[in-house]
């Protein structure tokens, strides 16, 4: 059974990359980072119960209180952005790194 | 003072001061300064606590019971809390000019330094990995809020979007080692993942390699070593200078202190498979650094560019450690302490002489510093000279350390390579110099002000020179020997 959750959040993981990499908009790239944590939590309670240790669990609840810090962060990062520009394009953002000054 | 309320005291004050600040941060009695010199006064007095910590051997776990084992308090956490009280001290003094002509801190803004300084001062201290990762995380989301500080700016906007984004992508990498190494040793202690390595044979521990490699991804991220370190010129850019020094400098040496105590703690395991590894990610990353330094023409990008080269030279002592007696281990300390203590003093000068305008400095821009205000031009000499290792200096006796205890541990190509780039490196520091001194300029004198910000840049340049030739024999001052005996104190206590 174990093997079940771990090829499901090998594959949830993978998608979360592709996401990051692939997508433009912002609100998508911050659900595929969601994807990579939400990954590693399911993996990380199926491995607990496989071998009968708790501290996955616990684990687990810490990485979500993580990922809604994460959150709020990316909330005020879309406000900001929206704000400048009036669109979360990820490739509109790209004066770092112009070499004109 | 005992140690337990050392290790205490110093991130409840942090809390609490931070707490106070948010709390009575609205009202009108607490205005931006008074909001600054809470965290000035904070940061004063942990500091004068956790340095009782450093000088002797000691090591102990905080209250077993309640943090299961969590939790050390060692010389090697408390040289390092020392450190970082020390260093966001000086930043946040150094940054007083800059502070009052912009109007983009407000009190909320040194909450956010002071929660970053309890982060990193948990991660000194974390013996675990999930306790790792969340100190590194409280201390690295304050730290994206404050590259993004400056809303009015889209630089600042977008170094911000771009930090977030890459070190949130970043993270999720340590935690699926962490999961891997958790599901092969049914424990994230590091001692425990250290006994269990050594136990088994290395063939049956696929899971420990892949994870840890997933670790060392996150780590080498934030030290910005070559393939994962496209991120450390733009944001630097686009945050505003004294938190450019905070990240330069305070941030950078949080994580190599993680990273030595993980590697101290596994050593054999990290010897046979992340040698080769870290030894090929220094020789990159310091051409690396070395090639986006040369082609800067604003000196905060290239001080940004030779902040990689310096994690190059880091790495050649990490790659050179064999085990806690190899004078490697605490020649990291003193490089880390040399590089720390430069880094400030010469992104405060940046900071000092830009007024409170986003612009970059361009070389041209230090034109005729040297007639018009020698103070500043002779400290910010100082400064070049200690990154470039030029003797005399503290950078000198920093670097002398790292190529030494390399050549000592066989890897004498390694420190071959290393004083090459050191070469390099003299060409892009000594180009401050030349503009400083040796390039006409038709500009009349100005007045910086801020007499507070250069006491501190002073005082940095003092102790850059300090460390470079002082020892304890003259005036009973601590000098080299005294910051060496520190760094292998704090090594040593890793064992004890």
């Amino acid at each position: 059974m174990l093997k079940a959750y771990m090829i499901l959040s090998i594959i949830l993981f993978s998608i979360g990359v592709i996401g990051l990499i692939s997508r433009r908009n912002i609100i998508v790239i911050y659900m595929s980072i969601e994807l990579l944590l939400n990954a590693v939590n399911l993996s990380l309670i199926a491995i607990s119960g496989d071998i009968g240790n708790a501290s996955g669990h616990v684990m687990s609840l810490m990485i979500i209180a993580i990922a809604a810090s994460e959150a709020a962060l990316f909330m005020s990062l879309f406000v900001v952005l929206f704000r400048k520009k009036g669109s979360l394009d990820a490739n509109i953002f790209d004066i770092l790194g112009n070499k004109d000054d | 003072m005992t140690n337990t309320f050392i290790a205490l005291a110093v991130p409840a004050l942090l809390l609490l001061s931070a707490i106070f600040i948010l709390l009575f941060g609205f009202s009108s009695y607490y205005s931006k300064n008074r909001g600054y010199y809470i965290t000035l006064v904070t940061l004063f007095i942990t500091f004068c606590i956790s340095v009782n910590g450093v000088g002797d051997i000691h090591s102990a776990e905080v209250f077993p019971h309640i943090f299961n084992a969590m939790v050390v308090y060692d010389t090697f956490s408390a040289t390092f809390i020392s450190l970082f009280l020390l260093g966001g001290f000086l930043s946040l003094a150094i940054a007083k000019s800059f502070i009052d002509k912009t109007n983009f801190f407000v009190p909320e803004s040194f909450v956010l330094f002071l929660f970053s300084l309890f982060g990193m001062v948990v991660l000194t201290m974390a013996n675990e990995l999930l306790t790792a990762f969340i100190a590194l995380e409280i201390a690295s989301m304050a730290v994206y809020v404050l590259v993004g500080l400056n809303r009015e700016s889209l630089k600042a906007s977008e170094a911000f979007f771009k930090y977030l984004l890459l070190g949130s992508f970043s993270a999720s990498f340590y935690l699926l080692g962490m999961m891997l190494i958790y599901a092969q040793v049914k424990s994230t202690n590091l001692n425990v993942i250290a006994e269990y390595i050594l136990n088994n044979d290395l063939n049956s521990q696929l899971l420990i390699v892949a994870g840890s490699m997933l670790i060392m991804i996150t780590i080498m991220f934030k030290i910005a070593a070559v393939p994962f370190g496209a991120w450390v010129l733009d944001v630097y850019e686009g945050a505003s200078l004294p938190i450019t020094a905070y990240m330069a400098a305070v941030f950078k040496i949080s994580v190599f202190a993680f990273i030595i105590r993980m590697f101290l703690t596994n050593n054999d395991f990290v010897q046979l498979v992340f040698d080769p590894l870290i030894i090929l990610g220094a020789v990159i990353t310091m051409i690396g650094g070395s090639l986006l330094a040369v082609i800067q023409s604003s000196v905060k990008k290239m001080l940004a560019a030779s902040s990689v080269v310096h994690s190059g030279y880091m790495m050649i002592a990490l790659a050179s450690i064999e085990d806690i007696d190899s004078s490697a281990s605490s020649a990291i300390i003193f490089y880390l302490f040399s590089y720390f203590i430069s880094a400030i003093g010469a992104f405060g000068v940046l900071s000092y002489i830009s007024k409170g305008t986003d612009k970059l400095i361009s070389f041209d821009d230090l034109n005729g510093l040297g007639k018009n205000s020698p103070i500043i031009a002779v400290s910010l000499t100082i400064f070049m000279l200690s990154l470039a290792g030029f003797p005399s200096t503290i950078g000198f006796i920093g670097k002398f350390y790292i190529f030494t205890s390399a050549i000592e541990s066989g890897y004498t190509p390694l420190a071959l390579f290393g004083a090459i780039t050191a070469f390099i490196s003299i060409y892009y520091y000594f180009k401050v110099i030349v503009h400083l001194y040796f390039k006409e300029s038709t500009d009349v004198k100005v007045q910086y002000g801020y007499k507070v910000s250069l006491a501190f840049i002073m005082i940095s340049a003092f102790i850059v020179l300090w460390g470079g030739v002082g020892t304890s024999l003259i005036f009973n001052i601590p000098g080299i020997n005294a910051l060496n005996e520190l760094s292998k104190y704090a090594i040593q206590s890793l064992v004890f």
